[in-house]
């Protein structure tokens, strides 16, 4: 028996977490041994980062229990659960890009590290132990990625981690800094060091880890040694069956093409080229950070660009602005709905009529009137769920709140309508609401650019997906001849 | 649902409403007078020049800003303005000066616009470093000087009248103040570019997403808050017949005063120039009060002061 | 990259080191009795007491704050401690000045920390408030001093010959540049300024640390009133209008960023400095107080200009 406790280092037990509207996790299960190198793979919005963020003390959980060390975590601070032993490497790094190297591992310890000396001296020995040669009076912004990594890393052996848990280590890192990163997990798993390593990246997994743990939907839903599972076995996991009835049928109104994007490239996107046609639902699938919202607010103008070409039914267009964008016919949900998309403070109508305040003017004048009958007549065929067209959008629903900004743009009559994440936060009802108002949408003429992080969702209601990887478009599939897996397979590059 | 707690939410959401009800109880007692039609008159007379600068404030503050250059413009077009009657006759010099106005506004919205300081905060420095510049321009026009209007060679009965002129017994800038405010409602209520100012102060990000042109929101919003402005500065100096180039001295502050006060949130997108008309007549009605309690000019700016920061802190609670 | 390159970053790095340099420069060619040793000395004299008000601008600067309400603590500060020095001794009248200034600071910090208010609207409302009260003690009118002993204190010459002030603001430039480089709390300001996220994150009690910069800026500004009106052996409601503006800016041409996080007590230093040579340079030349006024005016707006475009460049790179 205490054998046993000492080979763990970490278990959770049925720990759920809900945010308003969605169930984050939903009874997660989870053992970490101690040495071991434990992957947890899974599509976005599968629950890892939010796992993770209770395990620091970001997020508190709902329910469940926390083990770490053999100690029961009840309430943290992930100061606390850093003096404890766990780390956790964040994608975006907790670094302090005006500081040194030196001072960023040992943040909040100035005096622990023996003033400004001890420091440098200190930080320098870990960096040592981890073979990394970066200077510790160079401040972070001037590091590279895999730099500010090794920092982080360095940070987590200055508390002498038990758990370092790493997320999504490896993206936008070159292939000879991803070995030495295989050669420094590798080393800290010697020293009994136990890392809870979380990607996308299956060949990763597959090379560094002894255990995975897949998730979907906020569920565990497997984990195994990997030497007992292939590939596609995982993919087929990760991506898993749907119950069919969650989507309408898909729409079928492709015509002829409509817009055409050439060459569109910026700091982040190479050279992007793709047609839209009429009547069509075009899916984006990639990882978060890939490039998809880059490259629709490029198109509509909301970005800077270095190059771009747009050819609206074989006019090419100068859109600089969204403003531009939205004369060209295009229109856009935005991905944040609260900060992009929303004005809080006003009421339903007015977050509605922003778009079109052309059309509820009596001469030079707004009317009141126009502008009521145009929220009303909307809040009956959307279905939108308000008390009254005066009330405040801000105590709406996220599924109302969005069906009030596809209901803005619908009045505008849009060719191009550009969906980032439309469906993000929504239960599951209004889900199924919003694709009918695409499938409305597309059958009425408009043509849309559909992108969500929920594979399923673009796979069953679009006609076309392309895949897209480190700003590159890397394939194009007809989602109904080809299957999840391969599609998962290119997008993760 | 008790009376004791409905006066509560009562008091709660007319606060400003309250206090000028207990101001003018509190002075008529102190003041048998105080409540004649005469004495009216003198009321509205004190709105004056701050009330037209605080209508510009409105405007700034409900788009998303804080324009503390105002006390700059005040300054400068009122030295200008009054130097041009001699020049261009006094129609055209109250031309000029509003002209003037709403040049010193568009410089601001440039050079804020230009930066990219688009956040309210990036904004203030901006707008605070102007209104050193044009502060200064205002001494360096003038050599120090102090213009007098008794030295002019023209007529100036246009200024006389806008400044101190009276229809029965209601003043003409308190007129003029009813007319701009009465329309400045009616532009941000019901007309689109005044709904897209709002739109733009409460959500930057989301207006220009919506297809709303900002930059061009924030100019018209800078430039009429400089022509506002230097209203503001022509009633100032036809009153008191003189233009110092230190005329505007602490004009921006007791504008955000009377906006705050008013109830218009500093977080931009919310509030109404009506708002800002109860916020001159509450910072006026204590003001009458102090003089009458004999309480003396300077400790009354610290009150304002304090008023201020509270104004303040009630804004952010509820912004809360 | 080519040295012409290296020189042009390094220009720019160092712009208010690069000004002052071709000021003294220009100089050469003009006015003999700038390159006085009297004159030299003297500015670095009539510096002094803005440099200091700058370390105090400069910790909350580097929190992410700023302080508007300096220019009216200075004032109030020498005022109370004169009007004080009549019924108590010279020290705890000065004491009395510097904990208002605390104080002062304590409030400004309460609502930027407590509240989230902006540093910039609430200190601007407190210098109203601070100015109000210098009015009303005095009247509006200057009161002087009749102490020797205090007017010694920034008038007298003890060490060498050098002027006091200069050695005071040598020692508190010193004081400044310990803390914030080698003590825990000044570390923690550049952590707290650069990523307040990260910094409480890490068990940095941001909180505590920008409102400890607050007080001790405000009663560094107060501690400045009091060098002031020793100085000038009065004090006086209208002294300090314009310095916020100035002290914040010039911390700003030094290298200090309004986005916090960054900077430091001799890059206030120095872009004070070149703030005050400007100054004296243009007096030498001749050049009329009011156009100088004006040529601050602008400078100082290039100098926000920048500071923002730069910010926008960096969040814009295609």
């Amino acid at each position: 028996m205490g054998r046993e406790l000492s080979d763990r280092i970490l278990s959770v037990e049925h720990v759920s977490k809900s945010f308003p509207g969605v169930k984050a996790l939903d009874d997660v299960s989870l053992e970490v041994g101690r040495g071991v190198v434990h992957g947890i793979v899974g599509e976005n919005g599968a629950g890892k980062s939010t796992l993770m963020k209770i395990l620091s003390g970001v997020y508190t959980k709902d329910s469940g229990t926390v083990e770490f060390d053999g100690q029961r975590v009840e309430r943290t601070t992930p100061m606390e659960s850093l003096r404890r032993g766990l780390s956790i490497i964040y994608q975006e790094f907790s670094l302090i890009s005006s500081m040194t190297v030196g001072e960023n591992i040992f943040l909040g310890r100035f005096r622990e590290a023996g003033g400004m000396k001890g420091t440098h001296q200190k930080a320098g020995e870990l960096l040592g132990q981890i073979g990394s040669s970066i200077s510790t009076h160079k401040l972070v912004s001037e590091l590279s990625t895999s730099e500010k990594q090794m920092v982080e890393i360095a940070k987590a052996l200055s508390f002498e981690s038990k758990l370092i848990i790493m997320d999504e280590p490896s993206s936008s890192l070159t292939e000879e800094e991803l070995a030495k990163l295989g050669a420094l997990i590798r080393q800290m798993r010697e020293k009994g060091i136990s890392i809870l390593y979380i990607s996308h990246k299956l060949d990763e997994i597959f090379e560094y880890c002894d255990v995975v743990t897949i998730m979907r939907d906020g569920h565990v839903i497997d984990t195994r040694p990997v030497s007992e599972l292939d590939r596609g076995e995982m993919v087929g996991m990760m991506v898993g069956r749907t119950i069919e009835n969650e989507y309408p049928e898909r729409p079928r109104a492709v015509g002829e093409p409509l817009m055409r994007v050439e060459h569109l490239t910026t700091g982040k996107l190479k050279d992007i080229s793709f047609t839209l046609n009429r009547g069509e639902i075009l899916g984006f699938v990639g990882l978060v950070g890939a490039g998809r919202t880059e490259i629709v607010r490029a198109i509509y103008g909301a970005d800077k660009v270095k190059r771009k070409e747009v050819r609206i039914e074989g006019k090419s267009l100068k859109i600089t602005s969204p403003r531009d964008g939205k004369r060209c016919g295009m229109a856009l949900v935005p991905e944040d709905r609260k900060q992009q998309g929303l004005v809080l403070p006003f009421s339903v109508e007015s977050n509605i009529s922003m778009a079109n305040l052309e059309k509820v003017k009596r001469g030079i004048f707004l009317s009141p009137d126009k502008e009521r009958k145009m929220a009303e007549e909307n809040i009956d065929s959307l279905l939108i769920k308000t008390p009254s067209p005066t009330a405040a959008i801000v105590n709406l629903s996220g599924g109302n709140q969005q069906k009030c900004i596809i209901a803005r743009w619908l009045e505008t009559e849009p060719k191009i309508f550009i969906m980032d994440e439309p469906t993000r936060g929504i239960d599951v009802g209004a889900k199924y609401e919003i694709y009918m108002l695409m499938k409305k949408a597309v059958e009425a003429g408009s043509s849309i650019i559909l992108i969500s992080s929920e594979l399923p969702e673009v796979l069953h209601m679009s006609n076309r997906v392309l895949t897209i990887a480190d700003g590159r478009i890397t394939g194009e599939f007809d989602p109904e001849k080809v299957s999840a897996q391969e599609i998962m397979n290119r997008a993760i590059g | 649902m008790d009376a004791g707690k409905r006066i509560g939410n009562f008091v709660k959401d007319n606060l400003v409403l309250v206090t000028i009800m207990i101001l003018v109880l509190v002075t008529a007692v102190l003041e048998p007078k105080f409540l004649t039609i005469a004495n009216m008159g003198n009321l509205m007379n004190q709105f004056g020049p701050l009330s037209f600068v605080a209508l510009g404030m409105t405007l700034a503050i409900i788009g998303g800003f804080i324009d503390l250059s105002v006390a700059g413009i005040v300054s400068l077009s009122a030295v200008f303005t009054l130097s041009m009657i001699d020049v261009l006759g006094q129609f055209g010099a109250l031309l000029a000066g509003l002209l003037a106005g709403a040049l010193l506004g568009l410089i601001n919205a440039g050079v804020v616009v230009s930066c990219g300081a688009l956040t309210q905060a990036k904004a203030l420095f901006i707008t605070y470093g102007l209104s050193a510049v044009f502060s200064a321009s205002a001494l360096l026009y003038t050599d120090g000087a102090t213009q007098h209007m008794s030295h002019l060679e023209n007529r100036t009965d246009l200024f006389q009248a806008i400044g101190s002129g009276r229809m029965g017994f209601v003043p003409v800038s308190f007129l003029l103040f009813v007319v701009i405010m009465a329309l400045l409602h009616l532009f941000l209520i019901r007309t689109q570019t005044g709904r897209e100012i709002c739109l733009g102060g409460a959500n930057i990000t989301a207006a220009q997403l919506a297809g709303i042109p900002v930059k061009r929101r924030i100019a018209l919003v800078f430039t009429l808050s400089g022509v506002l402005s230097a209203f503001g500065a022509i009633v100032l100096f036809s009153r008191i017949t003189t233009a110092s180039p230190l005329l505007g001295a602490n004009y921006e502050t007791n504008a955000i005063l009377a906006v705050v006060v008013g109830g218009t949130s500093l977080s931009g997108g919310r509030g109404s120039v009506i708002r800002t008309m109860l916020g001159v007549m509450l910072v006026i009605l204590l003001s009458n009060c102090l003089n009458l309690l004999g309480v003396s000019t300077y400790l009354q700016s610290v009150l304002k002061g304090a008023v201020l920061i509270i104004a303040i802190w009630i804004d952010r609670r509820r912004v809360k | 990259m080519s040295v012409v390159r290296k020189v042009v970053r390094e220009i720019e790095k160092r712009k208010a080191l690069t000004a002052i340099l071709l000021m003294l420069f220009i100089m050469v060619f003009f006015d003999t009795r700038f390159y006085t040793a009297y004159n030299l000395l003297d500015m670095l004299n009539s510096a002094a007491i803005l440099e200091m008000l700058a370390f105090g601008v400069t910790l909350v600067i580097i929190c992410g704050g700023c302080d508007f309400s300096i220019g009216a603590m200075m004032s109030l500060s020498g005022i109370i401690t004169i009007k004080l020095m009549d019924h108590m001794p010279l020290g705890f009248a000065i004491c009395a000045a510097i904990a208002c200034g605390a104080l002062a600071g304590f409030v400004n910090g309460f609502f930027v920390v407590k509240q989230k208010t902006e540093p910039f609207i609430i200190t601007l409302g407190m210098g109203m408030l601070l100015k109000g009260i210098a009015q009303q003690i005095t009247d509006a009118h200057p009161v002087p001093a009749k102490n020797l002993t205090f007017m010694k204190i920034a008038n007298g010459k003890v060490l060498f010959g050098i002027p006091n002030l200069i050695i005071i603001m040598v020692v508190m430039l010193l004081v400044f540049y310990y803390i914030l480089r080698y003590t825990s709390f000044g570390r923690n300001c550049y952590a707290v300024g650069g990523d307040y996220n990260v910094a409480t994150q890490s068990g940095i009690r941001a909180e505590r640390i920008k409102w400890s910069a607050f007080v001790i800026c405000g009663a560094m500004a107060a501690f400045c009133g009091v060098l002031l009106s020793s100085r000038l052996n009065t004090g006086s409601s209208i002294y300090g209008d314009s310095t916020a503006l100035s002290v914040n800016c010039g911390c700003v041409v030094g290298g200090t960023s309004f986005a916090g996080g960054v900077g430091g007590v001799p890059q206030s230093f120095i872009g004070l400095l070149a703030i005050q040579l400007l100054e004296n340079c243009m007096n030498m030349l001749g050049i009329s107080a009011y156009v100088q006024q004006v040529c601050e005016g602008i400078i100082i707006l290039l100098i926000l200009w920048f500071d923002n475009y730069a910010q926008k460049r960096k969040e814009e790179a295609v």
